[in-house]
C-alpha cells in the first residue's frame, strides 16, 4: 500500500522534470519515511540524487518498503495537464501494478498507467574530497552557463580564493565568465586548494535549466578533474543533488 | 542543328572542378575536338560544339598527364560515355525496357520536371536501377549502363500531378512496377546532355522534353499498390510498413519519388535526391529508436569495407546510441579537386537524435541507416563512427548508394574486436593514411569516447587511483 499527495501540482511536476533529464526509466524506493531515487543516465555521465521526506506530502501512506519503476516522461505527460494549484495524489495498486494519478482542482481527473519492472541496482555516490564549495544563486549559474554555450559545448569551471571562473573555448571563439566572491551571483566560496575542471555544457545546462525550478539557491562542489556535485537547496524538506563526471583532455 | 557538350560547363558540379574558369571563350585550340576528331565518329563531330577554358589546367594536361591529381581524367571518362550515348542522340523515338527508373528534378520546385527514365534495349534492364545489386561492379560498368539511361522531361506543378495528364500518370505507375516495363518514349526534340552526375542521385543519360509517352503493361509490387490505394496511411508508416515487409529501400524510394504515399490531399511529386534521403532518414530514424532499447556491446568493433577507393572504418563503441558520420577527401578527389590538404567533413547526433539536416549532405542518412540494421539485427545498441576517406581513384560521383551499400557490406564482415578504444583506434589508424590526431580533431563523439569520464570511474576508486586512471 503506497499513497501520496500533495496540494501543488507544480511540486510534483518540476521535480519530475529534473528526474526526466537524466533518468527515462525511474525505480523510486519508498518506505514509511519518504522516497528516494539514485540513478545514472544511461550513458554514466551524470547522476541525480533525489529525497523527498514523508513531511513534504499533505499525506503519505507506505505499510512496507518497496520499489517502484515507471517511465518518468509518461508520467510528466499527465502532470502538465494539471493547473498550479491542483492537488495530485499519487496511488499504487499493486494488485494490478498500476500507478493511479488523480487531480483534483475544478474538476477531477483519474489516469492510470502501468508500472515497470523495478531495478534492484544499488547506485553508490562516488567518494570523492571537495576542496571547492560554491554557493550560487541558480538564476545567476544558469545565466553563466548559457553565456558559455555560445562559444563551446564544454567548459571549464575554476576557483581560486577570490572567485568561480567559467572558462569556455570553442573552436573560434572564446568566454571568460567571472563571479566573484561576496557578489549577487556567488553567495558564498570556500576554497581549500585552487582546483579547476572540465565539464560537459549539455549536461550542466539540462541539469540547472530543470531544477531551477524547484530552487532559488546551487551549491557546486568539486575538485581538480574530478566529478561536479550540485546540490539545489529544496524550499521545503528534501534534497535534489547531481553529480557529474569531469572531461580529461589528454594529448 | 547544334549540340553542345558541355564537359566544361557547370551542368554538373564534378565539371566545375577541372575547369577554375569556364565562362571564357570557345578556343581555337581545342584539343577536346581533336580528341573526338581521332576517334572517328564524324556523326558526333557535327554535333558537338567544345567550350573549355583558357587558364584551365585541362588544356595543359590534355587528359594525359592527370595534373588535376586524379588516377583517371574524368573528362575523358565521360566523353567516352557520351560517345557511347551519341547514337541515342541520333532520334527523337525511343523504344525500349525502363528498369523501370523514373527521375523527377528539383530546379524550379514546385514546378518540376518529372519523366522516365528509358535505355532503347530491348531486354531485361531491372538492374539499371537497382542500386542493392550493384555492390563490386566497376565504376565503368555503372556508369556505362547509367548514361544509356534517356530521360524523358514533363514540366508539372509538384502538387497538381493530377491535372497534368496522362504522361505524368503514366511515368507515377511506371514507378510502382515491379519489373522492367516496355515503354515508347517520343522525344519533341533530339535528346542532349552530358552525362548527368550528382552526389545523390546514380547518374544517367541525355535528356529531352517528352511529345508522347506509351508504357506497356505493368505489373504493380503487390505490397507497394496497397499503399498506393490507401489514401489515408500517412507516408511515414507506409515507408515503415513496406520497409519492414522486406521491400528494397530503391523501391521505396521510387515509389516515394511520384507521390504514391501519404493522406490524398498531402500526396506531392518529390525530387529524386529528396527522397532518397527521405527515405533513407524515415527508416533509420525509426530502427534508431528501436537501437535505444537494446543492450550495449561489449567490446570495441571496427568494420570495414573498400569499394570504387573509397575506405569505410566504422567504429562501435560500447555505449549508448550515438552516431557521427566523417568523410575525408583526398586532393584530387571530386569535391576536392585543387586542394592541397585532405578536408574533413563530419556531422553527428547524440542519443536524441538531431532536428536539421545533416552538414555533410545524404550520404550521413545512407550510412545512418547501414548500421542501425545491422544494430536491430544483433540487437545490440552502441555508439557508431562512420569514417570514409574517399581516395583519388573515385573520379566521379556515382549516388549515396554509394555509401549504403559499402557501409551495408562492412556490416556483413565480421568485426575486428579490441578490448580497449585505444586498440580499435590504432587499428583505424594503420588502415588509413589519414593521421588519427587530425580525425580525433574534428570528431566530436571520438572526443567524447576519450576525454568524457564516466561517474562510475569514480565509485571505488580512492582520489589517488582516480587521477592516475586519468
Amino acid at each position: 500500500m503506497f499513497k501520496l499527495k500533495v496540494a501543488d501540482a507544480k511540486l510534483l511536476r518540476d521535480m519530475a522534470t529534473a528526474i526526466s533529464i537524466l533518468v527515462d526509466e525511474a525505480t523510486f524506493k519508498i518506505d514509511p519515511e519518504g522516497l528516494k531515487l539514485r540513478a545514472m543516465d544511461p550513458s554514466r555521465v551524470a547522476m541525480i540524487d533525489f529525497e523527498w521526506p514523508k513531511t513534504i506530502f499533505e499525506e503519505y501512506v507506505c505499510a512496507e518498503p518497496t520499489r517502484m519503476c515507471i517511465n518518468i516522461s509518461e508520467l510528466l505527460k499527465l502532470l502538465k495537464r494539471a493547473s498550479k494549484d491542483e492537488a495530485v495524489e499519487l496511488a499504487l495498486d499493486e494488485k494490478t501494478a498500476r500507478l493511479e494519478i488523480k487531480i483534483t482542482g475544478k474538476y477531477t481527473r483519474n489516469f492510470t498507467m502501468p508500472t515497470l519492472e523495478a531495478s534492484e541496482e544499488e547506485v553508490p555516490t562516488p567518494k570523492i574530497t571537495f576542496n571547492v564549495k560554491a554557493k550560487t544563486t541558480t538564476q545567476g549559474l544558469s545565466q553563466a552557463i548559457e553565456d558559455a554555450q555560445l562559444v563551446s559545448d564544454h567548459v571549464r569551471v575554476e576557483a581560486d580564493a577570490e572567485k568561480l571562473v567559467l572558462n569556455a573555448a570553442g573552436d573560434l571563439m572564446g568566454a571568460m565568465i567571472t563571479l566573484q566572491k561576496g557578489s549577487d551571483a556567488l553567495l558564498d566560496l570556500e576554497v581549500k586548494e585552487n582546483s579547476k575542471a572540465t565539464f560537459s555544457l549539455s549536461y550542466l545546462s539540462e541539469i540547472i535549466k530543470a531544477a531551477s525550478a524547484t530552487s532559488d539557491i546551487a551549491t557546486l562542489e568539486f575538485s581538480s578533474d574530478m566529478p561536479i556535485r550540485i546540490d539545489f537547496q529544496q524550499t521545503k524538506e528534501g534534497k535534489l543533488t547531481f553529480f557529474l563526471a569531469p572531461r580529461i583532455e589528454t594529448e | 542543328m547544334r549540340k553542345t557538350y558541355e564537359a566544361a560547363a557547370a551542368s554538373s558540379k564534378a565539371a566545375m572542378n577541372f575547369t577554375g574558369n569556364h565562362a571564357g571563350a570557345t578556343v581555337q585550340d581545342n584539343w577536346l575536338l581533336s580528341i573526338l576528331k581521332s576517334s572517328s565518329n564524324s556523326a558526333a563531330e557535327k554535333q558537338i560544339v567544345t567550350r573549355a577554358s583558357r587558364d584551365s589546367i585541362c588544356v595543359v594536361c590534355k587528359g594525359a598527364r592527370f595534373l588535376c591529381g586524379k588516377t583517371r581524367c574524368p573528362l575523358m571518362v565521360k566523353v567516352n560515355y557520351y560517345l557511347k550515348s551519341v547514337p541515342l542522340m541520333a532520334s527523337e523515338d525511343i523504344a525500349g525496357v525502363s528498369p523501370p527508373s523514373v527521375f523527377i528534378g528539383r530546379m524550379g520546385y514546385p514546378h518540376v520536371y518529372a519523366g522516365p527514365l528509358v535505355p532503347p534495349i530491348a531486354e531485361d534492364t531491372s538492374l539499371y536501377d537497382l542500386p542493392e545489386l550493384w555492390f563490386g561492379k566497376s565504376i565503368d560498368e555503372i556508369v556505362g549502363f547509367r548514361s544509356l539511361l534517356v530521360r524523358g522531361k514533363h514540366p508539372v506543378h509538384v502538387q497538381k500531378f493530377n491535372e497534368a495528364g496522362k504522361i505524368v500518370e503514366q511515368t507515377r505507375e511506371l514507378a510502382l512496377a515491379e519489373n522492367s516495363v516496355d515503354i515508347e518514349l517520343n522525344l519533341t526534340k533530339k535528346p542532349r546532355g552530358s552525362l548527368f552526375l550528382s552526389d545523390d542521385v546514380q547518374p544517367f543519360g541525355p535528356s529531352a522534353p517528352i511529345r508522347d509517352l506509351h508504357v506497356g503493361n505493368a505489373r504493380f509490387d503487390h505490397r507497394i499498390e496497397k499503399a498506393y490505394y490507401d489514401t489515408d496511411l500517412r507516408a511515414l508508416p507506409a515507408v515503415l510498413e513496406l520497409y519492414n515487409r522486406g521491400v528494397m529501400v530503391t523501391r521505396i524510394q521510387r515509389a516515394f519519388s511520384v507521390g504514391a504515399f501519404g493522406v490524398e490531399k498531402n500526396r506531392r511529386l518529390v525530387p529524386t535526391r529528396w527522397s532518397i534521403t527521405a527515405v533513407d532518414d524515415i527508416v533509420s530514424k525509426s530502427l534508431a529508436e528501436q537501437v535505444k532499447t537494446f543492450p550495449e556491446i561489449n567490446e570495441y568493433r571496427v568494420y570495414e569495407s573498400r569499394y570504387l577507393d573509397n575506405v569505410f572504418e566504422v567504429l562501435m563503441i560500447p555505449d549508448i546510441w550515438r552516431y557521427e558520420a566523417m568523410e575525408a577527401w583526398y586532393p584530387g578527389t571530386v569535391w576536392n579537386p585543387n586542394g592541397k590538404t585532405t578536408a574533413i567533413f563530419s556531422d553527428y547526433e547524440g542519443n536524441n537524435g538531431r532536428t536539421t539536416y545533416a552538414a555533410i549532405g545524404g550520404c550521413y542518412y545512407s550510412a545512418r541507416l547501414a548500421v542501425c540494421e545491422q544494430l536491430v539485427k544483433e540487437r545490440r545498441q552502441a555508439t557508431v563512427i562512420v569514417l570514409r576517406e574517399a581516395r583519388p581513384g573515385y573520379i566521379m560521383p556515382v549516388g549515396v548508394w554509394q555509401v549504403r551499400e559499402n557501409v551495408r557490406n562492412a556490416m556483413r564482415q565480421k568485426p575486428f574486436m579490441f578490448k580497449t578504444l585505444s586498440g580499435a583506434l590504432q587499428f583505424i589508424a594503420d588502415r588509413f593514411e589519414i593521421p588519427l590526431r587530425r580525425w580525433i580533431l574534428q570528431s566530436e563523439l571520438l572526443k567524447n569516447a576519450l576525454f568524457q569520464k564516466k561517474i562510475t570511474d569514480f565509485f571505488a576508486a580512492t582520489q589517488a587511483s582516480a587521477k592516475a586512471q586519468a
